[in-house]
C-alpha cells in the first residue's frame, strides 16, 4: 500500500541525491595533519607501528617519513564540537540545518539511526603538514523498508577528502538506516 | 611475525587461505572513550553510560572510527609496518561494549597484481558474544 506522505518525504530527500549535504560548503580541517594528534591516536589504540611516530624508522621505510594512521582520515576534518547541548542534539557536534536530509527524516519520526556500512579508500597516506577538506555527497536513499527495528530508509553518502593541492587523498562511503522506532512490528 | 618485529610480509610469500593470527581486544569503557576522543568524536553514546542506555544501547559503545582503527592495527600488526592499506570495507553489526572482548580474525581471499603493485584481499571479522561486530574486506598493497 502506498502512503503518499512517506513517498513525498522520499522524493524530497531524493532531490539531494548527487548534491553536497555538507551545509555551508566543504569542511576544512581545523589543523594540519600533525604528530600530537597522531600520538594521541596511537596511544589510544595502542598501535605501535613505528611509521606513525618513529621519525628515523619512517625515514628509512617505503614511506620516506612519518605518515598518519590511514584510519584517522575522518578525524582530521571532524567538526569542532560545541559540548554544551550536545546530548540534546542527539550527539551532533553542531546544529543541523532544518532542510538537511537527516533533519527531514528526524522531523518525520525516523529518529532512530543504525550505521550499517563503511567503506574507506585511501589514495595516499597523509603526512604532517597536509591540510584536508572534505565534502559529503548524498549517493542514494532507498525505498521505505520494513525491518526488525521498524520502518525506515537506507541513506548512503560519500565523503571525499582532498588535500591542500585539491588532490583526492581518500573517500568514505557510509550507509545508515534511519528508522521510526514506533513502527516496530507494524504491518507493512 | 608482526609490525613490532619490523618485518613486512612479501606479496609473493602469501597464499590464498593464509590466516591472520587471532587478535583479542579486551574492550573496556576506557578503550571506547580513548578511541572516541582520539578520533575527535564527542557523541555522548561513546562516553556517557546514561545517554547510551537512554538510546536503547546496552552501554557506551565503540565509534566506527575506532573500529576502523583497530581493523587497521589488526592487519598491520600481522603484515608489517610497511603495509599500505588501500581499502577497509565493512558491514557493521552488534555494538562493541565494555566487558565483551572483540575477537578479530582474517583470511587471505585473493592475491592480485595492479601494475607494479601486489594487492592482497583479506576477509575480516570481529565478533563478541553478542555476534558479529563487523564483517568485511581489507585490501592492502605490499
Amino acid at each position: 500500500m502506498t502512503e503518499p506522505v512517506e513517498d513525498a518525504l522520499r522524493a524530497r530527500i531524493g532531490e539531494w541525491v548527487g548534491k553536497s549535504i555538507s551545509g555551508a560548503g566543504p569542511a576544512v580541517a581545523p589543523d594540519d595533519v600533525n604528530v600530537p594528534m597522531i600520538r594521541h591516536w596511537v596511544d589510544a589504540l595502542d598501535d605501535r607501528n613505528p611509521v606513525y611516530l618513529d621519525a628515523e624508522y619512517a625515514a628509512n621505510s617505503r614511506f620516506g617519513g612519518i605518515v598518519a594512521p590511514p584510519a584517522m582520515l575522518q578525524t582530521w576534518t571532524m567538526p569542532r564540537p560545541r559540548i554544551e547541548g550536545i546530548a540534546e542534539r542527539g550527539g551532533a557536534p553542531g546544529e543541523i540545518p532544518a532542510d538537511h536530509p537527516i533533519s527531514l527524516l528526524d522531523q518525520a519520526g525516523y529518529v532512530g539511526t543504525l550505521a550499517t556500512n563503511s567503506e574507506l579508500e585511501f589514495e595516499r597516506y597523509l603526512r604532517p603538514g597536509d591540510r584536508l577538506e572534505s565534502d559529503i555527497v548524498l549517493e542514494s536513499i532507498s525505498d521505505r523498508k520494513k525491518t526488525s527495528l521498524g520502518k525506515g530508509y537506507f541513506v548512503t553518502w560519500v565523503t571525499t577528502y582532498t588535500d591542500q593541492l585539491g588532490e583526492v587523498v581518500g573517500r568514505q562511503m557510509f550507509r545508515i538506516f534511519k528508522f521510526d522506532p514506533s513502527t516496530i512490528g507494524a504491518p507493512s | 611475525m608482526s609490525a613490532t618485529d619490523g618485518v613486512t610480509l612479501r606479496w609473493g610469500d602469501l597464499a590464498v587461505g593464509d590466516e591472520v593470527p587471532l587478535f583479542e581486544l579486551p574492550v573496556t569503557a576506557t578503550v571506547i572513550v580513548a578511541g572516541a576522543i582520539a578520533s575527535r568524536d564527542f557523541m555522548p553514546a561513546h562516553h556517557d553510560h546514561a545517554f547510551a542506555i537512554g538510546q536503547g544501547a546496552p552501554d557506551v559503545f565503540m565509534n566506527i572510527l575506532t573500529t576502523n582503527g583497530y581493523v587497521s592495527r589488526f592487519i598491520t600488526d600481522w603484515a608489517g609496518p610497511e603495509t599500505v592499506l588501500r581499502k577497509i570495507a565493512i558491514r557493521l553489526g552488534v555494538p562493541a561494549v565494555p566487558g565483551k572482548p572483540l575477537r578479530f580474525t582474517g583470511v587471505v581471499t585473493a592475491l592480485r597484481r595492479q601494475g607494479e603493485e601486489g594487492l592482497v584481499d583479506i576477509a575480516v571479522r570481529a565478533a563478541n558474544d553478542l555476534g558479529d561486530h563487523l564483517t568485511g574486506t581489507v585490501t592492502i598493497a605490499l
